[in-house]
């Protein structure tokens, strides 16, 4: 029997090769992680993957995650790999774990959990904390990767670096924005893909993020670093208000137009009290880009469903001070005590009238005990009736009777207009993101976005083709983001591969499961009609196996003109 | 390059100002409160936030280095 000729070949599938062209039949070879032949490939694989009956599409790229902690002790980034997906950028909204002093690894974490919605023991447990700089952090992801990695620096982190405590109460000095300066050129020749920033977060005190303490000024002498490596700034926008969103806009495209960089911003959503909003921002961004500048906003797929307990915080009660108050700084005693007493309770059931008539339609997702367990399913209104009392008192009753364990869905919350979320995707300047992968673990399951896409907005509205929803989950997004061997399939490039049944791919159901360090819980989605996932041209996930050691890259890698100590890490 | 149509105007806070002092510079020709509480308004993000822990140099200051402030009311539709 004669040696295989490649590595692993892919045989008979439907190659939808991420340019938007139509799909066609054909075989897809492979070569120490590249794409070796696109065709009728005659000689054998080492590996032989039958894809008859299924689409054969570049990895999927997911432009918006939080996986940077999760990486440290989950090299696929679990589920992600499992939807198709085989880049993530982490290092979003201005927070990212490098670089970073010692003595600020407490605040970061801190505003991981406020934002992020994060546990702190997870960090505490599954975080070995190896490095400082960004290099460092860089090689103690390699040392353990089956996805690709391409970072953002954080905006905070840099601020938090040069200036200390500082970094939270003012602007920075000429001198201080030049040594950040400094800093974020050796992220970016390290391999860095870009800086974020927030203009919307708060860190644990309820307090803006450091970021958000920056002038103008400072973020334009960022933007002229990733002017000279040609890379993205990513921001979080006041997604609340469109005005402020359009103003936004307008500053990411002067500094696109004057250091000639890509910038992005997240999310972009359809808010249910916001009839135009969404579209006044895009013509904004449709007349930024005939002007040349490139402001990509970023879409996610799914509508915003919310679960939550009283165990832990929820970005749900921000609307309600006292609740959010008690949930976020209080124990649970704290809070079972304020569910207890009389004239405490009064007062929450008052305030919580302001997200009336939400309560009518939030269900109960999770209790243990005997009584409630046949509750499952039902509303708080349903629960109510059968009660005797108002939906608010029934939400306060269940989480004491399960000492406060008791979990309910607050569904289809906004971004649930099909019409209009799908005209979004499918706009050219729109790419899919802002999944959140990695965050909001206790209150939404960031996963299965891509197989949403094709469920919802292929297969059900119609609103994008097969070949278009692929093209945006690939080519598009690694063309913004400057991947730019990845995203299509086409000999010489990286073989990052997904294939899946056209026809079945979609998000499950979310799960809650028992997977984060310091027996922590999260919500997730597995997939569906995905049948493997090839990283490097390695198979990192299969239906058939389950995940699979890989080699993961981080994007784009260390630059030319990168310091040494970059390269060394390499 | 393509003209880009009237938004509703903004400006960025010069260091350390504070409503008080943007409205001096963009509503001249109104009596200070009388500007300071339409910028107020028309500013409800800033107006609003929680305050400064005490001690801070922010305090007393909603005002941000990175905030957008509307110097006029919403346009209409």
């Amino acid at each position: 029997m004669t040696a295989p000729a490649h590595d692993l070949v892919v045989r008979g599938g439907l190659v939808v090769d991420g340019t938007g062209l139509p799909a066609f039949r054909a075989d897809v070879a492979v070569d120490g992680g590249r794409i070796a032949a696109v065709g009728a490939v005659r000689g054998r694989g080492r590996t032989e993957i039958d894809a008859t009956g299924q689409v054969v599409a570049p990895g999927f790229i997911d432009p918006h995650t939080h996986f940077d902690a999760q990486l440290v002790w989950d090299p696929w980034a679990k589920p992600a790999v499992e939807h198709g997906v085989t880049t993530v950028v982490p290092g979003n909204c201005s927070l990212s774990l490098a670089p970073l002093r010692a003595e600020h690894r407490a605040k970061l974490v801190g505003m991981f959990n406020q934002i992020e919605e994060m546990p702190l023991l997870a960090f505490e447990r599954g975080i070995d904390w190896t490095w400082e700089s960004f290099p460092d952090y860089l090689a103690r992801l390699r040392r353990h990767l089956s996805i690709n990695v391409a970072p953002l620096v954080g905006h905070s982190l840099l601020r938090l670096w040069v200036m200390g405590d500082a970094a939270m109460e003012r602007t920075a000095t000429p001198a201080e924005v030049a040594a950040m300066q400094a800093l974020l050129r050796d992220c970016l020749a390290a391999g860095a893909v870009g800086l974020s920033t927030s203009y919307v977060d708060m860190d644990e005190r309820l307090q803006p993020v450091p970021s958000r303490l920056a002038d103008p000024a400072e973020v334009d002498a960022l933007a002229a670093v990733l002017g000279e490596f040609g890379r993205m700034l990513q921001i979080v926008p006041e997604f609340y208000d469109a005005d402020l969103m359009i103003a936004r806009v307008d500053q990411l495209a002067e500094l696109s137009l004057r250091h000639a960089i890509p910038t992005t911003f997240s999310p972009l959503f359809v808010a249910p009290d916001d009839r135009t909003g969404p579209e006044r921002v895009m013509a904004r961004v449709d007349e930024q880009f005939a002007r040349g500048a490139r402001v990509w906003p970023q879409v996610q797929t799914r509508p915003i469903d919310i679960s939550f307990s009283f165990a832990v915080p929820s970005l749900l009660f921000f609307r309600m001070p006292s609740w959010y108050r008690l949930i976020r700084f209080g124990t649970p005693e704290d809070v079972k005590a304020a569910f207890t007493d009389p004239e405490r309770r009064r007062a929450l059931v008052a305030e919580a009238q302001i997200l009336e008539p939400l309560w009518l339609k939030v269900v109960l997702r999770r209790a243990l005990q005997p009584d409630n367990r046949p509750l499952v399913g039902l509303t708080l209104a349903q629960i109510a009736e059968r009660r005797g009392t108002t939906p608010v008192e029934a939400m306060i009753d269940l989480s004491l009777e399960e000492d406060l364990d008791a979990h309910f869905l607050a569904a289809d919350m906004g971004h649930n207009d099909d019409a209009r979320v799908g005209a979004l995707l499918a706009h050219p300047r729109v790419h899919v993101g802002a999944s959140d992968g990695g965050a909001h673990i206790l209150s939404f399951a960031t996963y299965g976005d891509t197989g949403y896409l094709f469920s919802r907005f292929v297969r059900g509205t119609g609103a994008l083709s097969l070949e278009g929803a692929v093209k945006k989950l690939t080519a598009d997004t690694a063309a913004i983001w400057g991947l730019f061997d990845r995203g299509r399939i086409a000999p010489g490039l990286a073989a990052d591969l997904v294939v899946f049944d056209p026809d079945r791919i979609d998000r499950g159901e979310e799960v809650y499961v028992h997977d984060v360090p310091g027996d922590g819980w999260r919500y997730v989605r597995g997939s569906r009609g995905v049948a493997c996932t090839i990283v490097n041209g390695t198979v990192a996930w299969s239906a058939e196996g389950g995940y699979a050691e890989a080699r993961g890259a981080i994007l784009p890698g260390p630059q030319p003109g990168a310091a040494t100590w970059a390269l060394a890490a390499e | 390059m393509a003209d880009l149509r009237p938004v509703r105007r903004w400006v960025s806070p010069g260091p350390g100002e504070g409503f008080a002092d943007i409205a001096r510079r963009a509503l001249p020709d109104l009596p200070e409160a009388e500007a300071v509480g339409r910028l107020q308004s028309w500013n409800l993000h800033v107006f609003l936030r929680a305050p400064a822990p005490p001690g801070s140099p922010r305090a007393g200051n909603p005002v941000l280095p990175s905030d957008v402030i509307f110097v006029e009311p919403p346009l209409p539709a």
